[in-house]
């Protein structure tokens, strides 16, 4: 794949700093990726020995996942390559990934609900037949060796469907093993698992490691991390900011290295303290759902930004999902202008004045193939008809009014007949909030407005949101990029697992303190194993 | 980061260099079957100037044309929201009988049962609609699950075909010319094209179609009432497919079972022509337009070059194939810019 000069190349952009053992099992050196032009893994150089379990954390964005993907051969890098026994990987095929021994357990489980477990751990793997037909007791030998090495006390012709969260994680490890995997990374593990639970993964995860089985071990849980692994690498922005040996970090110096060495000082911007005297516009009571949100209440007051920070998976997003009608509530309800509403779907929230800018602008924010204008316009035609009580559209009103809002956000396009698909994503972003400028939305929810958007933009995605909020439209930014959060709000509410772990007003509003809240709640010195 | 977001502004105000392939390609995807309508009918036209090329055949076209046209438009708006209505032929066929039955069995004078058979249409189409929209039920198995039975409850209301008792006024619709001899389907297809281009792309409920469909998650966060829209589109599928049936009937002077199935291919093929013509996999009623004239010109030309019989069924799937390869292709390649 790449030719003898790039390897030294590759060593030499290495530096010293990063100088490691040659005998690594596993070997990546300058793996590097961008999408769309933008750098998501960049010159990433990780050594894995056998039998270690190696520590993968840093920040939402950072390039967890675009690593992992790459070493799964989902994702091809740019440049960069991975040895593993000291044979080249070939890169881009999850096939040459698993024969050299390499597992991948995600989040999501891709297990086949209807199949057995043992149906599941002998997906793929080639099975004794005879006569034809597959011979089960012969092919899951090694299945069952592999339950057995793992502790898996329920019987492997359950299906899958029947099974426990940690059940099925057990199932997963034991067709890592199955298959003879040598190295099995793991994604968030325990965010799924209880305590007791996440102990047995533990000592399932010691027991590998003492048989010579590396983890790649990738979690936001800080202390687990600190306790579980022999070495941590953090990334940040890309980047691989630090490397170290268990015991040379400490949870502090985990978060320093995650958000970066340079943690500024609270910004002296004036940070607008709403009048919590007033009426609030929004406010939330006790609302819960499913496991994602537990008991949440807060208001929002005329005037502010208010900010909810917090890790993903935190249940901002499906709070937000929530007030905007996509969901609805177990428990719990919301109030706009201290009014009880009662939300049956989104077209009833949108009704009472509450929009959602979504997180996932293209898959839930956009019609692609529509126009600028068309997108502009689709929440307020009502208002844009030639003749009142007539269905027809004025051509001119809806022209007039797309053209003031691209003015007013300064959404740089062509013309208002462009597709929206060409636009840059922050230009997209402005027109999903000039959707509700045009609408006259009461309560604006923006989900990570600022995802995968330039700065100058995002400064610009800033302004317009701090100018609808003084204007009095409640907003609600939720974000997972701290900066953003320092620079953007007026008052910060951090969630955790569900709850709200914390508040921070005016001057407290710092990077490090909502990366504390996240991991931790306000009053409390133990976080994460709860 | 700053050195990420340089990029980004980089690659945002770099000029691309020309890409010939690209454009061809988009050439491709826009104009090629404009461009395949017209080489037909010049190529039918140098085979046969005769007989192809006089106004005689050329309004013969037309008129052939026009049914498949309304009942492929009424199709167009369930492709727009995102579903599928496979019962449009049945329908045809049912209203078809239904209208003649009216007249002949019940009695009903024509300005009741006409009217009462477009209605039965709409219901239909609502009903394909709330299977699909509060049911839950994918669409090619509602709708065909209803299409099937409407092939039986026809059956069980006129085994026979009905061809007694129809008043001389039905069958002038199809059959009469009351302008410059142009036959009257030609009016009526142009009639409804013109409101169902209207309401798509001049009304707030055809810009909410054309939100669904390009977008169910973000019409929703919108406030857009997703299934109001979905029923509203199913019900123009009926109306459509029932007035086809209607013109049918009057045209063949007579209410006969299954006569209407056969335009579900063709409105499906015409459709997929459609969304291929034009713009990049959209579904549009200029564009279904386009589709019905080519398969029009194309059967009309090979039945003209004495083409055998089986030529046509070979004629219409292969097109429906490459319709819909076509549509596929441009809306992937639509996705990737």
């Amino acid at each position: 794949m790449l030719a003898n000069g790039d390897k030294f190349d590759a060593f030499a952009d290495g530096g010293s700093a990063n100088a490691r053992s040659p005998e690594g099992w596993m070997q990546i050196r300058g793996l590097t990726k961008s999408f769309a032009g933008e750098l998501a893994l960049r010159d990433a150089d990780v050594d894995v020995a056998r039998g270690e379990v190696h520590g993968l954390v840093g920040a939402n964005g950072a390039g967890k996942s675009t690593l992992i993907r790459c070493l799964a051969g989902v994702t091809l890098a740019d440049r960069g390559w991975i040895t593993i026994n000291g044979e080249e990987l070939r890169q881009g095929s999850p096939q040459a990934s698993e024969q050299a021994g390499l597992a991948f357990i995600h989040q999501e489980l891709n297990l086949i609900p209807r199949f057995s477990a043992l149906q599941n751990m002998l997906l793929g793997v080639p099975k004794t037949t005879r006569f034809g037909l597959i011979d089960w007791k012969r092919s899951s030998v090694r299945a069952r060796a592999a339950a057995e090495r793992i502790g898996m006390r329920f019987p492997l012709e359950r299906r899958v469907s029947e099974l426990s969260v940690a059940e099925r994680w057990l199932v997963m490890i034991g067709k890592a093993l199955t298959r003879d995997a040598s190295m099995i990374a793991m994604d968030e593990p325990t965010a799924s698992l209880s305590g007791p639970e996440s102990e047995q993964l533990f000592s399932i995860i010691r027991d590998l490691s003492a048989d010579g089985v590396a983890i790649l071990y990738v979690s936001h849980r800080l202390e687990e991390v600190l306790e579980l692994c022999d070495r941590v690498t953090i990334l940040r922005d890309g980047r691989i900011v630090e490397e170290a040996e268990r015991g040379r970090l400490d949870k502090k110096g985990l978060v320093r290295a995650i958000i970066g060495h340079d943690i500024r000082a609270p910004e002296d911007r004036e940070r607008f303290a709403a009048d919590k005297a007033g009426k609030p516009i929004f406010s939330v009571r006790d609302v819960a759902w499913r496991e994602a949100v537990k008991g949440v209440s807060f208001d929002v007051y005329r005037g502010e930004v208010l900010a909810l920070g917090g890790l993903i998976g935190a249940g901002r997003t499906e709070l937000a999902q929530l007030a905007a009608g996509v969901r609805r509530p177990d428990a719990g309800h919301f109030e706009l202008d201290g009014k009880r509403l009662g939300i049956a779907n989104e077209a009833e929230a949108v009704k009472a004045g509450i929009a959602l800018v979504p997180e996932e602008r293209r898959s839930q924010g956009l019609m692609l193939q529509l126009s600028v204008g068309n997108n502009i316009n689709i929440a307020s035609l009502a208002k844009l008809r030639a003749f009142p009580g007539l269905p027809f559209l004025s051509n001119g009103k809806g022209r007039r009014q797309a053209e003031r809002l691209v003015g007013e956000l300064s959404i740089r396009t062509s013309s208002i007949a462009s597709k929206i698909a060409t636009l840059s994503g922050g230009n997209q972003q402005k027109a999903l909030i000039a959707r509700w400028l045009g609408f006259g939305a009461r309560l604006l929810i923006l989900d990570e407005p600022s995802r995968g958007v330039d700065v100058g933009a995002r400064e610009e995605i800033h302004d317009a949101i701090r100018a609808l909020a003084r204007s009095g439209v409640g907003i609600i930014v939720i974000s997972s990029d701290v900066e953003e959060l320092a620079m953007l709000a007026d008052r910060v509410l951090v969630m955790r697992e569900g709850r709200l772990s914390g508040e921070l007003t005016g001057a407290d509003i710092a990077e490090a303190r909502i990366i504390e809240l996240s991991y931790h709640d306000a009053h409390s010195g133990k976080g994460d194993k709860a | 980061m700053t050195a990420r977001r340089e990029t980004d502004a980089r690659s945002a105000l770099a000029p691309r260099p020309i890409d010939w392939k690209h454009l061809g390609l988009i050439f491709l995807s826009r104009y090629g079957t404009i461009f395949g309508l017209a080489l037909m009918i010049v190529f039918y036209s140098v085979m046969a100037p005769n007989t192809f090329f006089s106004r005689a055949n050329l309004l013969n076209i037309l008129s052939a044309a026009s049914l498949t046209a309304i009942i492929a438009a009424g199709l167009t708006y369930t492709l727009v929201v995102g579903e599928f209505d496979l019962s449009v032929g049945y329908v045809a066929s049912f209203i078809g009988l239904i209208v003649v039955g009216l007249m002949s069995y019940q009695g009903l004078p024509i300005w009741l049962s006409i009217p009462a058979a477009l209605a039965i249409g709409i219901g239909l189409g609502l009903i394909n609609g709330a299977l699909v929209t509060k049911v839950r039920i994918n669409a090619v198995i509602s709708t065909l699950g209803l299409g099937t039975m409407l092939t039986g409850i026809g059956f069980s209301y006129s085994a026979f075909p009905i061809a007694t008792g129809i008043p001389r006024a039905f069958t002038n619709i199809a059959l009469g010319r009351v302008l410059f001899g142009i036959p009257n389907p030609v009016f009526v297809m142009l009639g409804i094209l013109v409101i169902l281009w209207i309401i798509l792309n001049k009304t707030d409920i055809g810009q909410k179609m054309q939100a669904v469909g390009g977008n169910i998650e973000a019409a929703r966060l919108s406030g857009i009432r997703v299934d109001r829209i979905k029923m509203f589109a199913f019900a123009t599928a009926g109306f459509c497919a029932a007035l086809t049936g209607i013109m049918l009937s009057s045209l063949l002077g007579s209410g006969t079972l299954g006569v209407g199935d056969g335009y579900l291919l063709d409105a499906f093929a015409a459709v997929f022509l459609g969304s291929a013509t034009l713009r990049e996999g959209e579904f549009h009623i200029v564009g279904t337009l386009v589709g019905v004239l080519i398969l029009a010109v194309g059967f009309n030309g090979l039945a003209i070059l004495g083409a055998p019989t089986h030529f046509q069924p070979i004629f219409k799937g292969g097109i429906l194939i490459l319709a819909v390869g076509m549509s596929t292709l441009a809306r992937r390649y639509a996705a990737s810019n």
